[in-house]
């Protein structure tokens, strides 16, 4: 059964979507072949279109200000750096930099892609550390249509 | 391993069977033991003694402490989860059935740490994640540090008890 065929990495970079990067490489062993890598950004110097996506629509990356081109450009390269590592894994990758509300955007790309399960972490960047369940995985829980794995800590082998 | 010891909470509706077919799949990515737990609710069984019930001597011996028809009904749902065991059994996956008295987030939240387990998987209904239950799912999440795998299944469907 294909249950874990195409999978969805969401992360905001941080320790703990990184650790989550462990179970989405695991899942290969239990017929994984494909994932979908996201970050959303909300936070931007000007406004942009609820969903707009900053990777491929060339036009409006030239319309953003300097400090947002860099920005951006940086994110681009952190999804380059994950795609490299699963790829390496033998895992085809195909990268999502959306604009918009964080956890709407995740769940409308696993809907568009079809996926069969997201994974990502319980908290993230967040201010406050002590937090047991980010508002972004919350939502995300509540709103998928897919099963979600959340990851909560590294594993100590 | 990062799924070798699975949490399997079992509350005997339809929707916790959702999560059971991924659970088989994770074999392959080194699933070898499924623990299959049923919390026993002071709000539905009472005052049960504390202990881990995971033979049919055990509960039997609750006789005579709580009502009969309570025992009868613990016997019933001990069976069914052995059925369901055994077909994980048949896969190459050991496993544990047990019932233990208490709250659910903070009994599964003790199982885990009790004993090592790397993923809880939990296959629930939309209705429990709704702001209307404020999410016992989402409580279950808070209170363990391990992974947690959610399979959602349709409300209608997922609220039927197994028989
Ligand atoms: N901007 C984002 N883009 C993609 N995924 C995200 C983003 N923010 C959070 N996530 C995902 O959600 C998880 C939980 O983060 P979140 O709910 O925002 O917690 P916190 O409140 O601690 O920041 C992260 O580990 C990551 O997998
Ligand atoms: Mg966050």
């Amino acid at each position: 059964m294909p249950l874990f065929e195409k999978t969805l990495y969401s992360t905001d970079f941080s320790p703990l979507a990184e650790v989550a990067l462990d179970y989405v490489k695991k899942l290969k062993e239990a017929g994984e072949k494909e994932v979908v890598v996201v970050h959303v950004v909300d936070d931007l110097s000007i406004e942009l279109p609820e969903g707009a996506d900053l990777l491929n629509e060339k036009e409006l990356y030239k319309i953003l200000p300097e400090v947002d081109q860099e920005y951006v450009t940086s994110l681009i390269e952190r999804l380059e750096a994950v795609k490299k590592i699963l790829e390496s894994e033998g895992l085809s990758v195909k990268l999502y930099l959306k604009y918009g509300n964080i956890p709407k955007q995740i769940v409308e790309v696993a809907k568009k892609e079809k996926v069969k399960l997201i994974v990502m972490g319980a908290h993230g960047k967040g201010l406050l550390t002590e937090i047991l369940l980010g508002s972004v995985s919350t939502d995300v829980i509540r709103n998928a249509d897919c099963p979600v794995l959340i990851v909560k800590r590294r594993e100590e082998e | 391993m990062l799924f070798e010891k699975v949490l399997y909470p079992f509350d005997m509706r339809k929707a916790c069977l959702g999560v059971k077919p991924y659970i088989l799949k994770l074999k392959e990515a080194g699933c070898k033991e499924v623990h299959m737990l049923y919390v026993l609710l002071p709000s539905e069984w009472g005052f049960v003694a504390k202990e881990e019930y995971d033979s049919e001597d055990k509960i039997e011996a609750l006789r005579g402490a709580i009502d009969d028809g309570y025992v009868d009904g613990l016997i019933r749902i001990f069976r069914k989860m052995k059925e369901v065991a055994q077909e994980f059994e048949e896969k190459g996956i050991k496993t544990r059935v047990v019932m233990i008295p208490g709250e659910l987030d903070e009994t599964i939240g003790y199982y885990v740490e009790e004993y090592g387990i790397k993923l809880v998987a939990l296959g629930v209904t939309d209705e429990s994640l709704s702001f209307f239950r404020v999410g016992k799912v989402l409580d279950i999440i808070k209170a363990v540090d391990s992974p947690v795998l959610v399979v959602k299944s349709p409300e209608e469907d997922g609220c039927q008890q197994l028989q």
